[in-house]
């Protein structure tokens, strides 16, 4: 078994390779505008506006209490229709990710600011700071701290989902496992070589997110 | 006494979903007093003090400060906030900025004095309340007094002319009431006008030019600390007075 990993590896690891970098290439595009969409989300979910209100609820709403599977096909099916331009099978299912992503992304920093003690607010509004200096000189400081351990996970979450594109066959890690699989009818010493890798790439990251976490907490004392 | 007012109240209510906190409240606070408001819990006492700087926006009526309706949804409420100190029972000091920068944030951000006459203002504040060996702190180290007279100097930088306490000496252990108090003894001492939420009796009647007592959403009587405390007519004065002296 051992040996089978061995030689798959040093026959195949082009394959593998390119598919890492398309993993890290479809979860570095997902974090990156998630969370730009993911925020403003956010801000609109938390103004006092009924509308944006009820509109961030539904998608919200709709993209949590879904699989993300069933999200993925159905942007891969119905997106090419309703768009006028040609639109290839990696751009509709980094579309659906980042879509994805982008209504947890949303909840986690609501939350984190919403974790604000309000009595913060109300300081700050009652010495006359402005409310987008309020939000930015004291809530977003103290918000980013129980945002970004969070982000940090849902990244890492993010990274693991980038998986499911292989049902597509858009180019990634778990693509490369089905490739070099359907090329050597073996099965299971490429999931173990892919498997390997995700575990790496995890493992780094939330080592970093630990040491960062505990950088956090040092600032605090 | 001069007859300048501050604020006046007319005719204001609010009511949180059905339950009617405020009812129909008219008054006055005049320059330079200090207004002292008792009464037993969920009389209304700090709904009504947070009306005053509207962070409590009142269900109906009005809220004049220096003859201007900042009820009135159009106006630009900050820039008339700056003008209101307060003071909060849970202190609210920034835990993320320094003791120095708690102090300078808003005059720097808002009132756009310079940095250099910030900080020469906020070490003048410091030394008149004993921090000023604390300015380069951050408040996780200073005790509950301290971050409560933190507070009351942040408030002062923005050189107010009325300062609302909310039960400032509520969260505070029994040995560091007495330091607070004695800030806001002095700042009465030196004309500030000032209106207090307290359940500090003796206090109440020591600062006081006048003390309104609130009971149900409206003040049910008012007068001089000797009226109140030596000489009360309604009823209800008779019986909170009683269970609290």
């Amino acid at each position: 078994m051992v040996e089978t990993v061995i030689d798959l590896w040093t026959k195949y690891d082009y394959v593998y390779i390119n598919g890492l970098l398309g993993t890290i290439y479809l979860a570095a595009i997902t974090v990156f505008i998630a969370t730009i969409i993911g925020t403003v989300i956010a801000i609109m979910k938390l103004s006092e506006i009924k509308i944006f209100d009820f509109i961030t609820a539904l998608y919200i709403g709709v993209l949590r209490g879904t699989p993300i599977l069933l999200q993925l096909y159905f942007f891969w099916l119905v997106l090419p229709k309703i768009t006028p331009f040609e639109l290839s099978d990696t751009v509709c299912i980094v579309i659906a990710l980042i879509v994805n992503a982008s209504a947890y992304v949303a909840e986690i920093i609501r939350a984190g600011i919403q974790a604000v003690d309000k009595g913060q607010t109300e300081a700050a509004k009652s010495l006359g700071l402005s409310d987008a200096n309020t939000m930015k000189k004291i809530i977003l400081p103290q918000a980013i701290k129980n945002i970004l351990p969070a982000l940090g996970n849902e990244y890492i979450t993010m990274i693991k989902q980038t998986s499911l594109a292989s049902v597509f066959f858009v180019g990634e890690l778990m693509t490369s496992y089905k490739t070099v699989q359907s090329a050597t009818f073996l099965a299971v010493p490429s999931l173990v070589i892919v498997g390997i890798i995700y575990l790496i790439i995890t493992t780094i990251l939330s080592k970093g997110l630990n040491i960062f976490e505990r950088r956090l907490r040092l600032n605090d004392m | 006494m001069t007859c300048k007012k501050i604020f006046e109240v007319k005719d204001l209510s609010k009511s949180f979903g059905k339950l009617e906190v405020l009812k129909n409240i008219n008054e006055s606070i005049y320059e330079a007093e200090v207004v002292c408001i008792i009464g037993p819990s969920g009389s209304g006492k700090s709904t009504f003090l947070r009306c005053l700087n509207l962070l409590e926006k009142p269900t109906s009526g009005k809220v004049f400060f220096e003859d201007v309706d900042i009820s009135d949804k159009s106006i630009k409420i900050n820039k008339y906030r700056q003008k209101i100190g307060m003071v909060f029972q849970s202190f609210n000091v920034f835990p993320h900025l320094t003791v120095l920068e708690n102090i300078t944030l808003t005059p720097v951000l808002e009132k756009k004095v310079s940095k250099e006459d910030a900080k020469n203002d906020a070490f003048e504040l410091l030394k008149r309340v004993g921090l000023f060996d604390k300015r380069d702190e951050y408040p996780t180290r200073l005790s509950g007094g301290q971050k409560q007279r933190l507070a009351i100097v942040r408030a002062l930088a923005m050189k107010p002319d009325v300062m609302l306490f909310d039960e400032p000496t509520s969260a505070l252990d029994p040995e560091m009431v007495k330091e607070v108090l004695e800030v806001i003894k002095d700042l009465a001492k030196s004309n500030m006008t000032i209106v207090i939420v307290t359940h500090e009796m003796g206090f109440a009647r020591e600062v006081s030019d006048r003390i309104l007592f609130m009971d149900e959403g409206i003040i049910a009587e008012q007068g001089t600390p000797s009226e109140i405390f030596d000489n009360p007519q309604n009823e209800r004065t008779i019986e909170f007075l009683g269970k609290v002296l």
